[in-house]
């Protein structure tokens, strides 16, 4: 992208000789701007980071990884335990959501620009999809506790909460993703249908493949805020201590259980909340890794 | 879209078989129903708010519950408006705050980076978003606002001359912060869009501006900005959701007042703030009165899309579609315009 | 390629899933009963901690979604036990009773202070039920107003601002609080009245025990009402508040139990701790209860028998032995006039007519 072409470089050296002070100093404090807002926008990571790692490493253990939390709180309790109910639960709900999410979203985005486009159908879907980011993520909650808990009769499960966050997801990757499949050159898509392609192919080998840095972006953003909703989850998932896979049970996880433990008054339960949240942060600093292991490839353009 | 029909002998010979188009058929009509299928998932949602919200707006009427200034629990007394106008400070001042700044990140990026910072800025820039909601509510309330008092009262004092921005005693728990740390939490989303959609620009745009002997910040005036302007907005409406809807954070730092806003550094509620706040502990017509937030909440959100919408579409007729050549397969309007959100 | 990629990740997540899905469904026969619960955050940590110590027989999953939530999810047959702190009102009970007779039984007492961080005074102030409603008001502005001075002579208090701290979330520590400055204070019952949440005159909210704590110790000259454990945790210093009786109680253990004795305790067992009258009674004092279904295997509940046998169980235990637990967090028990009352209810549950207790 930074390829200028040696004649493009020269020409504009020459060009800046008659560049004017004016000119030289607007530039100049409009690359000081930039540098700043950048430097600006990783000041708060800078904290933020330092005050989990303040808080939260102390806490950091073999056992702090391994065993469940037990429910004792009281001071004068031997063991609090772990976190690891959390960190199973958290990992499993969160899957699941992005499961159910990621395939929905993507392919209605590209129902909406391959198919959709400019028909009244599409404008209602993406209008009400739209909408639907500005729903608080505990209404997401009460809707699956009314629909599914209460109405059915039917205890807290760890699915529930994932659908609740799926439903969270679901307007995020779906938006991003169709920016994202907006920015394929059509003349891509042309010439895989010139070339004889079936249009199912041409979006499966040429638009997604192409798109996939960028879909691998937006999707690892709506994961990562999935991961650390609280709200979606305090009425449907169902609080336990004891770890548990089984999804249509009750299920702990990590940004549940760091609210519950953060707002104790014993301060061994308040630093293992503070560990929790670091593990969790750290959890999805992996995920960002992968996925960018998985998604190197050349960008669009 | 069939390749045009050679017809020789009766049968193209460019036309598949009919058993081939089975999958595309299978595609097109899977991925309708599919968009169907959410949509009427959606409208079920916003149909199971209603019926539990109605009994709120049976009592105190749909404009008498959104506008009215009293919340009052204990006397069953259930007005919107200083929630309401909480939710729009806060998101305003998220996206005063962030977008500028999240444009900025994009922009250092993707044009003024040496190229092996590139990666790490981005990945920083990311880490704000794997940072749970509830921690940025516990770091502001705990770190940040005690540190910002003094400043804000500083500001409050020597801005006492500006109604509502100036002249009030500065609490912790203020408007301001929750629109702060809402900034922060906006800035990973925009920049990562607003990235994508930069690094698109086509290079030869960037070097027939470079070449005329622009400089780096009138190239990206004149080249990148304008040609990205759909998707940074798209990023920013993103951006916008999530601050509207942010539940734990907001709860934490707005201070939970039950009356109308006195000024930008006093505390003051949030729609979402108040759910979260009262939603366990409610029963009967508390309770409806919650999900009628709720219902307000969804209710602008739409109105801040449509108006969104409308502005985009204006700044589209007015500017020359830059990305016509990009894609000429779309009715009329260039590629930017159909942009998601606008 | 890149689809290969996708599909290996895709291919272990879904398997990943279906593994756990079924992992643990095979094993439930030889695992302890297991119960649920749902409300009071009030209470949430001694039936954790209740439900830890009778882990090896008993698994006890409890949330702490507010007592209002509780009582629905009972309702709505989702939970074995609900967890409340104010005692039912009559719709409640008519809600709950459609299914099925249904019990309230008072489990254990806890103690609101009236902390505060003044700097300079580092013993527990002397204070009114009418002065504390009055700061509250915002009448009293200052700690060194001729009211407080008149409670506490000898102690030198600073003019420092009072900076009055509440809770910005529903809570039944909220209705407590209230509910004693309702009794004690004609003003303020007429101006603010009580409740899990009302219209502060004046002050700033914070959310939880943990925000209103957090917001004294962060604030010089601040007053908020906290649950004990949460004073003692933070080392806050606290008021001794004159009760009925005329004496100027400090918050324990003993002052809190006694604060339930000699109540009148109505036939639903419905206890309301509100200014109570006794000679060393802390007047600011909260209850809460488990609500339970008299017959949950007829009432319908998912968990049938053996569920409702340990609901007994916990029960049982909170009763018994827990009651001696409390002790440990600062949570008073049951006074002897009461608990009585509570095991009696607990041996009135019975599963399709068979007794359980």
């Amino acid at each position: 992208m930074d390829a200028l072409d040696p004649t493009a470089t020269a020409r504009a050296r020459l060009a800046r000789h008659s560049l004017s002070a004016a000119r030289r100093r607007r530039d100049g404090l409009a690359r000081g701007t930039i540098l700043g807002g950048t430097i600006l926008a990783l000041i708060p990571l800078a904290l933020i980071v330092y005050y989990l790692l303040a808080k939260g490493l102390g806490s950091w253990s073999w056992s702090f990884f391994t065993t469940d939390p037990t429910g004792n709180t009281f001071f004068k309790s031997s063991s609090i335990g772990g976190v690891k109910s959390a960190i199973v639960g958290t990992i499993e709900i969160v899957t699941l959501a992005s499961v159910i999410s990621i395939p929905i979203g993507i392919g209605v985005a590209l129902w909406l620009i391959e198919y959709g486009r400019g028909s009244w159908f599409a404008h209602t879907v993406r209008f009400f999809i739209d909408v639907l980011t500005g729903v608080p993520s505990i209404i997401f909650g009460l809707f699956v506790y009314i629909a599914l808990i209460v109405g059915t009769g039917s205890t807290y499960a760890g699915y529930k909460g994932s659908i609740a966050l799926a439903l969270l997801m679901l307007p995020v990757v779906t938006r991003s993703a169709e920016v994202i499949l907006l920015l394929v050159p059509g003349s891509l898509r042309e010439a895989a249908l010139a070339l004889g392609a079936p249009r199912w192919k041409v979006i499966w080998s040429v638009v997604l493949p192409t798109a996939l840095p960028g879909l691998a972006t937006g999707i690892l953003l709506a994961i990562a805020r999935a991961a650390g909703e609280t709200a979606p989850l305090l009425f449907t998932a169902g609080a336990t201590f004891k770890t548990n896979t089984n999804l249509s049970q009750f299920m702990n996880s990590l940004p549940v259980q760091i609210y519950n433990d953060v707002t104790s008054p014993t301060n061994a339960v308040v630093n293992r909340a503070w560990g929790a949240a670091l593990t969790l942060v750290a959890m999805i600093l992996v995920l960002n890794i992968i996925a960018r292991l998985i998604a190197r490839r050349s960008r669009l353009a | 879209m069939q390749a045009s029909t050679l017809r020789a002998g009766g049968r193209s010979t460019l036309e598949r078989p009919p058993l081939a188009r089975l999958p595309d058929r299978a595609l097109k009509y899977g991925l309708t129903a599919l968009a169907a299928a959410i949509l009427a998932l959606i409208v079920y949602f916003f149909f199971r708010l209603v019926g539990e919200a109605r009994p709120a707006f049976a009592k105190f009427g749909v404009l008498g519950f959104t506008f009215g200034q009293d919340w009052n629990v204990s006397a069953e007394q259930f007005g919107a408006l200083p929630m309401l106008l909480g939710t729009l400070l806060t998101s305003g001042l998220a996206l005063l705050i962030g977008v500028p700044v999240a444009v900025a990140t994009a922009l250092y990026a993707t044009e003024l980076c040496p190229a092996r910072l590139r990666s790490p800025v981005t990945v920083l820039i990311e880490l704000l978003a794997a940072v749970p909601s509830v921690v940025y509510g516990l770091w502001g309330i705990f770190y940040l606002a005690p540190k910002l008092q003094s400043p804000e009262q500083w500001i409050a004092d020597r801005l006492s001359f500006i109604p509502f921005v100036g002249g009030g005693l500065v609490t912790i728990p203020n408007i301001f912060n929750a629109g702060l740390i809402l900034a922060i939490m906006i800035l990973p989303i925009v920049s990562a869009i607003s990235r994508e959609v930069m690094s698109t620009v086509p290079a030869d745009h960037k070097e027939a501006a470079l070449g005329l002997g622009a400089t780096r910040w009138e190239m990206i005036r004149l080249a990148v900005l304008p040609y990205c302007r759909g998707g940074i907005v798209g990023g920013a409406m993103l951006g916008l959701g999530r601050a509207i809807g942010e539940t734990i954070a907001v709860t934490i730092l707005i201070g939970g007042a039950t009356q109308m806003p006195t000024h930008l550094f006093a505390q003051g509620n949030s729609l979402a703030a108040v759910i979260a706040n009262e939603f366990g502990e409610a029963e009967g017509l508390h309770r409806s009165a919650l999900f009628a937030a709720g219902l307000v909440l969804f209710v602008l959100t739409l109105f801040v899309n449509a108006i969104a919408r409308v502005i985009v579409l204006r700044a589209e007729r007015v500017h020359a579609p830059q990305g016509a050549a990009q894609d000429p397969r779309g009715p009329g309007p260039p590629a930017l315009a159909g942009t998601p959100g606008l | 390629m890149i689809h290969k990629k996708i599909g290996a990740l895709a291919g272990v997540a879904t398997l990943a899933l279906g593994l756990g899905a079924c992992g643990s469904s095979g094993s439930s026969s030889s695992s302890p009963t297991t119960i649920s619960g749902a409300g009071s955050t009030f209470a949430a940590p001694v039936y954790q901690q209740w439900g830890s110590s009778l882990a090896s027989s008993l698994t006890v999953n409890y949330q702490a979604v507010g007592s209002g939530a509780g009582v629905t999810s009972l309702g709505a047959k989702t939970v074995d036990f609900g967890a409340s702190d104010p005692p039912l009102k009559p719709a409640e009970f008519k809600a709950l009773e459609s299914h099925g007779p249904v019990l309230q039984i008072p489990m254990f007492l806890g103690a609101i202070t009236v902390s505060y961080n003044v700097p300079g005074v580092k013993t527990g102030l002397k204070l009114e039920g009418s002065t504390i409603a009055d700061i509250y008001l915002g009448k009293i502005k200052t700690w060194d107003d001729p009211a407080i001075k008149a409670l506490n002579p000898g102690v030198s208090l600073p003019s420092t601002p009072i900076t009055v701290i509440h809770r910005s979330d529903s809570s039944g520590t909220s209705a407590g609080f209230t509910g004693f400055l309702s009794a004690v204070d004609q003003e303020w019952k007429e101006k603010v009245g009580e409740g899990k949440d009302v219209q502060w005159p004046t002050g700033t909210g914070a959310k939880g025990n943990a925000g209103v704590a957090g917001a004294v110790q962060q604030t010089a000259g601040a007053v908020g009402y906290v649950e004990q454990a949460y004073a003692l945790q933070h080392d806050f210093t606290y008021a001794s508040v004159k009760n009925k009786a005329g004496n100027f109680v400090v918050p324990s253990l003993e002052s809190t139990s006694a604060a339930a004795e000699g109540i009148v305790v109505p036939a639903n067992l419905g206890i309301k701790v509100s200014n109570p009258s006794g000679t060393n009674a802390y007047p600011i004092t909260s209850q809460t209860f488990i609500v339970v279904y008299e017959d949950a295997c007829k009432a319908g509940l998912p968990g049938g028998e053996s569920a409702a046998k340990g609901v007994v169980k916990f029960l049982q235990y909170g009763l018994g032995e827990g009651q001696s637990v409390l002790a440990q967090a600062d949570y008073a028990k049951l006074p002897a006039s009461i608990l009585p009352k509570s095991k009696e209810a607990v041996a009135k549950l019975k599963c399709n007519g068979s007794s359980l207790g």
